[in-house]
Formats: C-alpha cells, structure tokens, sequence
C-alpha cells in the first residue's frame, strides 16, 4: 500500500506543478459555467400557441395577460388545425382557442369556454396547459368583477373592467414564492444551477480522458519497467495511478461544487446524495482516465481524440441541453452513457429535492458503469506495467 | 529482518555464493530466439560487460535478470536466491537503457519517488538521495528539473537512481548512449570505482572500447547465444594473436570489404562505420595487397590504421561481422 501511495502521490505531485492541467481542472470549467450560467436560460418557458377565432376585446385581453406571464411564450396560429399539428409535433406546448363571439358573450353575462388543447398523456402539456388556465382563472376573475359592477349600474362595463383590473394590480396579495421543486420537473434549475453540475459531469469526464497522456508518457518515459524493476506487486503501480486519477477527478469535483455553491450561489441538493455522487463520478472518470492511457498510443493521441469524445458523449447525455427536449431516441440513447444517469441525478436532487434514497437506482448504475470502466482500465494497465 | 534498502545486509544470506548466475536463460518472442541458453556468473566487485550489436540478445537477458522478462527456460539467482522471490529484487540496482525519469520533477523528487518504492523512508531516503546526487557529482542541482538538464546529467542522475538503496547487482544497460566524451569519461570512472568498492556490475554496451576500459571481464553474446566469455587476455589469447587494419575510405565500402576478404592472409573484412575492418594474422604483410584492393574496388583510400588485436577483433573473429553493425 505504501508504494501505491508513492505511485499515486508523484502522479499527484506532477498534476500539482503542471500549469496547463491547472487551467484545464479549475479555469476553464469555472469560465464555463459562468458563460453558460449567464446565458442559457428557457427551459422552463412553456410556449402556447393561440387561435383566435374572432374573439373580440376579451380574448385580445387574455392573449395580452398570458404575454404577461414569465413562463409562457406565446405564438400565434392562423387556424385551429395548425395550432393542432403544431402541439402533436411539440412545437407548441399547448394551445388556446379563443372562441368566436367571446367578448360578446362575457358583456352578456354568459360563459364562453375557452378551448386548451394537450395530449393526456404527456406532463410536459398537462402542466402547460394547468399555467396556461391560472391565466385564464385571473383574466376571468376581472371579467366576472367588472359584470357585477356594471350590472348593478355602476359604470359602463368597460370602465368597470379597467377598474377591476386596476384593483386587482394594487390589491395587496398573498405572494407565493416558491422554487422549482415540484415532482414533474425534468430539467435543472436555470442559470448557474444548470451549468454547474452539467459541467462537472463534462469537465470531470474529459479531463480524466485528456489526461491518458500521463499514462503514456509514463510508459514512454521507461518509467513503470524502471518501477516494475523495484520489489514492489504490480498490482501496486496499477492501484496508485488508478488512486491518482480519481483523486484528481474527486480534487475537481469538490473544487466546482465548492465554486458554484460559494461564487455562483448554485444548491447542490441533499449533502450526502451530493457527495456520494460526486464520489461515484470521480470513479467513473478515474476508470475513463485510465483507459484513455492504455488506448491510445501517443500523448498527442490522448490529448486530441479524448477532448471530443468525451464532448459527444456529454452531449448524449444531456450536459448541453436538458434530455426533456429531445426526441425519445436520442434520449434513450443518451442513457447509454453514463452522463445522462448523472445528470438526471443532479436533476433529481436539485429540482426535485431528491435523497439518497430516491437517486440510489441511478449511483446503482453509474457504480456498474464505473466498476466496468475500473476493471477494464485496471486490467490494460496491468498488462502495460508487465509486459513480460 | 534487514533494514529497508541495504541490500548488503540483506545479501548475507546468500553469502559465499556468486553475486550473479544465470543459468541457461532463453526467451522467445513468437517464432524469433532472442535470447537461447545463456549462462554466466558475476563475482562480488567484479564488472561484467555484456558485448554484442543491436538485437543481439544482451537486453533481454538483462531484463530477465532484473525481473523484467519472465525466462522461458534457465533460472537467475542474486546472492544464490531464486529472483522470484521480491525481496530479491532491492539487492539489484537497474539503470535503464532510456533516461526513465520525470522531466517534470527534480532530481529529489525523482530519487524520493524511486528510492519508496525501494522501502527508503524518512531520514534515511534523505541521506541516500544526498549519497547518490553527491557520487555522481549533482548535489548542487538536485532541486533542478530533469528537464534543465543537460545529456550527460540526466545520464548520471538515471545511474544515481539503481543505486539509491545499495544494490549487490549494479545492471547498467548501455549508460553512455548519447553523451559527450566527458560525460562518458566520467561515468566510466565512476562504473569502476562501484567495482572497487565491492559491488558486481553487469555492463552492456556496443562501445568496444568501453568494455575494454571498464570490464574485468566480457560475454560475447551475438544472435541471442553466449559465443565467448573471458578477460580480454583470455580472449585474444585463446584466438590467437591477430592484427586488425581499419581502411578508412569512400566509396563501395561492400565491395572493398570483399576484395578485402580475397586477399592472402585476411582472415575476416567487414565494414562499419564509413570504415573497412580487416583482421589478419601479420597485418603489415598484407599490407601491400590491401592497397591494391583498395585500387582495384575503385573507392578512395583516405588512410590506414593498424592496431594490435584486442576486444573489436575478438568480436570480429567470433561474429565475422563488426559490432556496431
């Protein structure tokens, strides 16, 4: 064991006095998050579309107050059976039919229903359609006011309804404020709390691919026969630089939870679950870093194909884009890699307050990801320090 | 139980037996022989040089000696115990063929690095890296990177590190390849004094005039097969006292070699080098006839030498081939 420490303890020593490594293992995934952060929002933007059938001042003034609403994008279909093809693609999360005559009908004090259109089995719609009828509900509260006071011959109907809406804008309310922690999300937070922990699933993984150089050029350095040469197990050369790499991915992990949680104000979920994730994905990318070294031939090699493997396999896996947007091909094949168990457990404990408990399946199969990568890696690497 | 990394003390077990045997040793890399039934023992305080050219068999057998290479047939003993056993291992000093350092770290870090893995630890690492820098001459550039430094310095730092730990066995395979004559000039200095002071030394090169200097006794391996074995005396004396004419020329040096061969009297002719070597039982008799070869093979003669035989000629009369070949 001491001489595995010593193996893994140079391999540390040498990462520490690298420059380059250093700007790979902390700047540039902390420039990035930042960008990212800064920039990728709307996610959480549900689009509607809207027909109007003739619909008059009443269903210009729901089309204005859904406008209004911060999580609805709304686009306008000419037709009913455009708004219907654009849901069926998921072009439009939903769609609001504003029925012929509606303002006509309100003034008259009878009801006009207003059509919402989405698919029963998708949550995504049925949650688009539940934000697109609290709109609906508060339009229609200052309808109904605006009815009884002119009904009871206290202004004209349009008066009135401009009061009503004024009143409801200074009537002090009871404000809910609430994060975004409700069982149905399918994505991570925005902002920060998107870019932090896509990254270090990202950053972890293609630094430990990049940094198979280490490997080679120990190989090519002469330097694990001259170690072999000591009377030392092999079996101990493979253990330290096995340790090295999953310090150094551990060491990385830590330090971008630590920068996002510190600089970037990001919640990491539940601490235990945060830590035995983080843990189980150093893991993975020590047996990726490993097997990075032991395929390729040349430092060069490492350091010019891992990079965009490593940038494929995180785009798969949803580190650039939540999987929720994707099609259901790309999503399964995104959860052929191990990036897309991870984000999803970040999803789970960031947005949906998950525990331990409730991401063990998911560290259940990012741990058989990383015993198969471990084993493999392990089982070349001792084959490279024997060479007998 | 024995001090981590002093090896002599360790070594006593086996004492009165040779520091070095190996016995038959073969290795096959497919359907090639690298190396088939060598043999050879190793005194204490004894430098053994290990002579061939490239792809001869002399490092493979070395790596077999070190652990390196698994034997296919034949066993290696240190100190008369069986090299599978890995304590075995810290009673041998390896220095690599390659500079197998870090260029990134110093020369401490280097020699800190080596010397755990050899069981060194704390005080006692301490004093052995200052040891090892101090003997070859690099004390005042031991927290240098490898890197800043020169050809000849890296050369002797990769000496310093097989002998961190006191090895019985010093295996140096090819330490001189790529350094300036002082650098060379130092390092084999330094090989004899390990020798002076009790250590066994196995030596390979492809530098004739290297073993000649250092070794008090020479292998001839060519072909993955032991062909001689010897002091020098003993080797020149049991081929008997030839003359060796180097023709230093330009041209078709193949065909000079050849009509070299069909002169009376020349026993063996190759070429090597941008030179012709000659042996011959009177070298100045067939002196004449040389020249008219050299005339008839149509190349220009720039000048000749002739020496005395000694190990090149030896290698030559054995091989039929010069040894940088």
């Amino acid at each position: 064991m001491k001489s595995a420490l010593a193996v893994a303890g140079t391999s540390l020593l040498r990462v520490s006095k690298d420059r380059r490594a250093l700007l790979f293992l902390i700047v540039l995934p902390v420039v990035v998050i930042l960008i990212i952060g800064a920039t990728v929002r709307g996610f959480s933007t549900i689009r509607v579309g809207v027909v109007d059938l003739g619909s008059g001042a009443a269903g210009r003034s729901l089309v204005s107050a859904m406008e209004g609403s911060s999580n609805l994008e709304v686009q306008r279909y000419p037709t009913l059976a455009a708004a219907t093809t654009a849901v069926s693609r998921g072009e439009a999360a939903t769609a609001v039919v504003l029925p012929r005559g509606m303002d006509a009908a309100l003034r008259a004090g009878r009801s006009a229903d207003v059509a919402v259109l989405a698919n029963q089995s998708n949550t995504t719609q049925q949650a688009a359609a539940a934000a697109v009828g609290s709109v609906v509900a508060k339009e229609g509260a200052r309808v109904q006011a605006a009815y009884f006071a002119s009904s009871r011959a206290l202004g004209t109907y349009e008066a009135d309804l401009r009061a009503a809406a004024s009143l409801q804008r200074s009537t002090p309310q009871s404000r809910v404020l609430s994060r975004v922690v409700d069982a149905s999300s399918q994505t991570l937070p925005e902002g920060f709390s998107y870019s932090a922990p896509t990254m270090l699933v990202l950053f972890v993984f293609v630094n430990a691919l990049a940094s198979g150089a280490v490997i080679i050029e120990t190989r090519r350095l002469g330097l694990y026969e001259r170690m072999a040469a000591a009377p030392i197990r092999r079996a101990a050369i493979v253990l330290g630089e096995t340790l090295a790499y999953f310090l150094v991915a551990l060491t990385q992990a830590t330090l971008i939870v630590g920068i996002g949680a510190l600089a970037f104000g990001v919640s990491w979920g539940n601490p235990p679950a945060a830590a035995a994730l983080v843990i189980l994905w150093a893991l993975v990318g020590a047996g990726a870093g490993v097997l990075s070294g032991t395929l390729f031939r040349t430092p060069e090699q490492a350091g010019a194909i891992g990079p965009p493997v490593g940038i494929v396999l995180a785009m798969l896996g949803g580190c650039m884009w939540p999987l929720s947007i994707v099609s259901s091909f790309m999503r399964e094949l995104g959860h052929a890699t191990p990036q897309a168990w991870a984000v999803d457990a970040w999803t789970d404990l960031m947005s949906r307050g998950g525990t331990l408990g409730s991401i063990a399946p998911k560290l259940g199969i990012l741990a058989a990801f990383a015993a198969g990568l471990l084993l493999l890696s392990t089982l070349r690497l001792g084959k490279v320090v024997a060479r007998r | 139980m024995s001090e981590p990394g002093n090896a002599p003390l360790q070594a006593q077990e086996g004492e009165g037996a040779p520091v070095l045997s190996c016995v038959g040793l073969a290795k096959r890399f497919g359907q090639r022989s690298a190396v088939d039934g060598v043999g050879f023992e190793v005194s204490p305080g004894e430098i053994y040089g290990l002579l061939g050219p490239n792809g001869a068999g002399k490092t493979t057998t070395i790596k077999m000696i070190c652990g390196l290479l698994d034997a296919d047939a034949g066993s290696v003993r240190i100190c008369g115990r069986p090299l599978a056993e890995l304590s075995v291992r810290s009673l041998v000093g390896y220095v690599p063929q390659d500079i197998a350092l870090y260029p990134d770290l110093s020369a401490r870090e280097n020699l800190a690095f080596l010397g755990r893995l050899y069981g060194l630890r704390g005080r006692l690492l301490d004093e052995r890296i200052a040891e090892a820098l101090e003997l070859t001459e690099l004390s005042d550039r031991g927290k240098d990177r490898v890197d800043a430094y020169s050809g000849g310095m890296r050369r002797r730092l990769n000496i310093a590190a097989g002998l961190l730990h006191h090895p019985v066995l010093l295996v140096l395979d090819e330490p001189t390849v790529g350094v300036d004559p002082q650098s060379r000039h130092a390092i084999l200095e330094r090989v004899r004094s390990f020798g002076a002071s009790g250590m066994a030394v196995v030596y390979t090169t492809h530098y004739m005039e290297e073993a000649d200097r250092v070794c008090d006794r020479v292998g001839i391996i060519d072909h993955g097969r032991l062909i001689a074995e010897g002091t020098k005396r003993e080797l020149v004396e049991a081929l008997g006292e030839k003359d060796r004419i180097d023709l230093v020329a330009t041209g078709d040096l193949r065909a000079l070699a050849a009509a070299s061969r069909a002169v009376p009297g020349v026993e063996r002719a190759a070429e090597a080098d941008g030179r012709v070597h000659v042996v011959a039982g009177d070298g100045r008799s067939v002196l004449p006839a040389l020249v008219e070869a050299v005339e008839s093979s149509g190349v220009t003669l720039n000048s000749v030498e002739v020496a005395e035989a000694d190990l090149e000629s030896v290698f030559l009369h054995l091989t039929g081939t010069a040894l940088r070949e």
